[in-house]
């Protein structure tokens, strides 16, 4: 039992910061929130493993949930931004 | 694991884990993305059926197991549902960014 | 080799099931495009509503359930949040 406990603590937790890593590392905006979605997901189940059943539920409503569907919105938005600046300076 | 119930128990959440890794082969290998959900909704459904009904055979609570079903239920209209989204979105514009 | 207990049984089920959603990740993080990774979130979603199931059982904590159910809902809401679309292009 105590044996595959740390096991699951190890890949846990090394998943946890390699996605960590890449969603801050990311260029573009919506994998950097694709990103930021799995990682909410992946720190509930680090607290779920924690025996903290109400912080995981937090986490995954407000964390992944909530905070996610805002970015995809607010990276949406973003990118159109972008893209009308962009036309705007290429027209004569 | 000694009872009959356990083994059956045991048996259920293997072949649901099978279930999983088979559609997380089909996510990494298939070439499209359309064949890539034709594998996704399989895990889905049916690999977190075998393991909820492999969860249900051991609880001693009913009320658990009741909310054990209705989970997979929720999440079978759910899934369903998204990947329907999903590949008409990608059908209409070629996954192309929006509007 | 001893037989495993049933906690055991279902931890080395969630062990198995965690690395699993650590391949999956892969797909996140290549893409090619944005419905892929969508795809692959919602796999990931479903794959930790198997998990925080099995560790529910396996740890003996009955709120992990809930926990399972704000996943169900996280993905529906992330997916509806990736697919929507403006019907109308010039609102802001």
């Amino acid at each position: 039992m105590t044996t595959l406990l740390i096991l699951f603590d190890v890949l846990l937790l090394g998943t946890l910061l390699a996605l960590a890593f890449a969603a801050v590392l990311s260029v573009e905006p919506r994998r950097a929130v694709m990103l930021f979605i799995a990682f909410g997901l992946w720190l509930s189940l680090v607290w779920a493993r924690m025996q903290a059943p109400d912080v995981a539920l937090a986490e995954a409503a407000i964390g992944a949930g909530l905070g996610g569907a805002l970015m995809l919105a607010a990276a949406r938005r973003a990118a159109r931004v972008r893209r009308s600046e962009a036309n705007g300076s290429t027209m004569p | 694991m000694d009872s009959l119930q356990q083994v059956i128990a045991a048996l259920l959440i293997a072949l649901g884990a099978l279930f999983f890794i088979a559609g997380t082969v089909g996510l990494l290998r298939l070439p499209d993305l359309f064949t890539r959900l034709h594998a996704l909704t399989k895990a889905d459904n049916l690999g977190l059926g075998l393991i909820m009904l492999g969860l249900v055979v051991q609880t001693p609570d009913v009320f658990y197991a009741v909310k054990l079903v209705l989970l997979w239920v929720l999440v079978m209209v759910s899934g369903a549902t998204g990947a329907h989204l999903i590949a008409k979105r990608a059908l209409r514009d070629d996954g192309e960014d929006l509007t | 080799m001893a037989i495993p207990t049933m906690p055991e049984f279902l931890l080395g089920a969630a062990l198995l099931l965690l690395a699993t959603m650590s391949a999956g990740l892969w797909r996140i993080v290549v893409g090619p495009t944005p419905p892929d990774r969508m795809m692959a979130a919602q796999l990931l979603g479903t794959s930790g509503i198997a998990v925080l199931l099995l560790l529910s059982l396996a740890l003996e904590v009955p709120a992990l359930l809930d926990v399972a159910l704000i996943f169900a809902l996280l993905a529906a809401v992330s997916v509806a949040a990736f697919t929507r679309r403006r019907v109308g292009k010039d609102q802001a």
